[in-house]
């Protein structure tokens, strides 16, 4: 997937902002609150219809002004598309997908992987950003697995209210437990595959973008003890059933959900160790972005193309020699990236299309 | 601006019918305000009547103003087979298919959140209905959300421990519709529900 042309009006601090993207790599440089994350955010906006820095959408209007309107045209295996977005505080948010509204199915929608200063904390932070990384894939590549996580959300919280209100013997929650079951199972198939496909990704980058690299390893890890062997719907249903009938004690006495897929996580090991303990806190940055461009890998893989990256102040982080290797793995890739950062701080970046940004207005640099 | 008194009143009461909204709300008043006394005095009438007159049918939950209903008089009606609903206005929407069977509505108290589980249920009518032992099977038309499921779920297995058939309604693709504009999940659902042709 491929941005053409993107338009931003009267959003954040920009007031009309048109661009022709390279199919490449597109860096965006400038000075702090100068409006380069903004650019990030607009497309993000236009893929999923919200923010990754703002829960209220008025927020997203620029002061001076009454609404706000975006436009991305992009293409994805030979077809083309375009989405707009437009926001008033009337009239609410409207999006549309070449003119016409969203369908059930996503699969003209734009679809972005981002990365901002925040998912450094993937390895590191608590297994609910983990688990949201393989959720926000899975709803990306799969109309069923977003539906079929709703319906998981939605019969947890039944099930934990039984459980508060000390209902474990009714009827109701019988039958609950069951629903649970069957939708635990059909979640915990569909990240386990997951993460398969992501772990042989995560492996290739990270050999690429390291020096002297380690070996790196990602695995799926349950809230349950599983047994080797062969994995499919009707063991994992077996076994989780069992486990739910021996946790029964515990989740009387604690009134909640003890396991599931909600509880999971996802380990990482560098070199045979966890690598949330282990690695130092540049390594741990180094595998975050791994991470991301594995997100993009995986999505290829199960898809047939690649969603569009989204960097923001990545290099930051970086030592000068990774971030040398990570602009050479963008500039070689298939996939199309945006990329932020203050400046350009002897990186050699010979065939991107450099963006100065200033004050909301974008020049292209030659 | 203030409206004359009466006039508020009717918005103020026309607000509480569902859809409607404060500019439809005036509108119809407005209108109201252009009509014959008489046809007024008629749209208040029917609207007194039918409250007044009709309630749902004891037997099978249908709305009726006659006890038994015109469905459960009708000798004509296939009694081995009854059709269990979430409301009476899903008889409405079953009638028009040209379904021949009974009808059973449950009397739905049924809301999780809201601390009412199945347990709420009245279940002695429809007991009573099975145990009547005219019905050969049931088919549960209840809705495809998870409370229906729940409830589905539920019904079958009391049901079946009474060892009458039960059946559901088929998910899947609409009528006239295209399979190539289908949502996976739709077409899947139909996948997993294929008949043998």
């Amino acid at each position: 997937m491929k941005i053409k042309q993107l338009q931003l009006n009267n959003f954040r601090n920009i007031e009309k902002i048109e661009l022709n993207p390279d199919n490449n790599l597109n860096f965006f440089m400038g000075n702090n609150a100068q409006g380069k994350t903004n650019i990030l955010e607009a497309i993000f906006f236009l893929a999923t219809g919200s923010s990754f820095r703002s829960k209220e959408d008025a927020n997203l209007v620029k002061f001076d002004s009454r609404g706000l309107y975006l436009k991305a045209s992009y293409n994805y295996q030979d077809k083309n598309a375009n989405t707009t977005l437009s926001y008033e505080q009337q009239k609410g948010k409207i999006i549309k997908i070449n003119g016409k509204k969203p369908g059930q199915s996503n699969a003209n929608r734009l679809k972005t992987v981002l990365f901002i200063p925040d998912d450094l904390f993937l390895v590191k932070g608590t297994p609910a950003k983990r688990r949201n990384f393989l959720d926000f894939v899975l709803k990306q590549i799969s109309n069923e697995y977003n539906f079929n996580f709703n319906n998981y959300t939605n019969i947890l919280k039944k099930r934990n209210f039984l459980l508060k209100k000390e209902q474990f013997k009714s009827r109701s929650f019988t039958i609950v437990n069951d629903l649970f079951i069957d939708s635990a199972v059909k979640l915990l198939m569909a990240r386990l595959n997951y993460v398969n496909i992501l772990d042989a990704s995560v492996r290739e980058i990270y050999e690429k973008l390291n020096v002297a690299p380690q070996q790196l390893k990602i695995r799926y890890a349950l809230s349950f003890p599983l047994d080797n062997g062969k994995i499919n719907l009707e063991t994992l249903r077996e076994k989780l059933s069992k486990e739910v009938a021996q946790r029964n004690e515990m989740e009387v006495k604690k009134r909640i959900t003890v396991l599931g897929p909600h509880l999971d996580d996802m380990h990482i090991y560098q070199d045979g160790r966890l690598a949330r303990q282990f690695a130092s806190q540049g390594q741990q940055r180094n595998i975050s972005v791994c991470l991301k461009l594995a997100e993009l890998e995986s999505f290829n893989k199960i898809s047939g193309y690649y969603p569009v990256l989204l960097l923001d102040e990545v290099l930051a982080e970086l030592d000068s020699e990774k971030r040398q290797l990570l602009i050479d793995y963008l500039l070689k890739a298939r996939f199309q990236s945006f990329l932020t950062s203050v400046s350009l701080d002897k990186i050699n970046l010979s065939q991107a299309a450099i963006f100065t940004i200033k004050n909301g207005c974008l020049m292209r640099k030659e | 601006m203030r409206l004359a008194r009466p006039l508020e009143n009717l918005i103020d009461q026309l607000l509480i019918l569902p859809t409607i909204g404060p500019k439809t709300a005036q509108r119809l008043a407005l209108f109201i305000l252009k009509l014959p006394v008489g046809e007024v005095r008629q749209l208040a009438q029917a609207m007194v009547d039918c409250r007044e007159k009709v309630y749902p049918c004891p037997r099978c939950g249908y709305l009726t103003d006659v006890e038994p209903c015109i469905i459960c008089r009708d000798e004509s009606r296939d009694q081995s087979i009854l059709c269990v609903a979430e409301e009476a206005s899903d008889i409405i929407a079953m009638e028009r298919t040209g379904f021949r069977g009974c009808y059973f509505v449950l009397n739905k108290n049924f809301n999780l959140m809201e601390d009412k589980g199945l347990e709420e249920i009245d279940l002695q009518p429809y007991m009573e209905r099975l145990q009547s032992g005219k019905v050969k099977e049931v088919v549960l038309a209840l809705n495809p959300d998870i409370d229906g499921e729940i409830l589905s779920r539920y019904l079958a297995k009391i049901t079946a421990a009474q060892e009458v058939k039960v059946t559901r309604l088929a998910h899947g693709l609409p009528v006239g519709g295209d399979i190539e504009f289908a949502d996976e999940l739709t077409l899947r659902r139909a996948l997993e529900g294929r008949k043998e042709f």
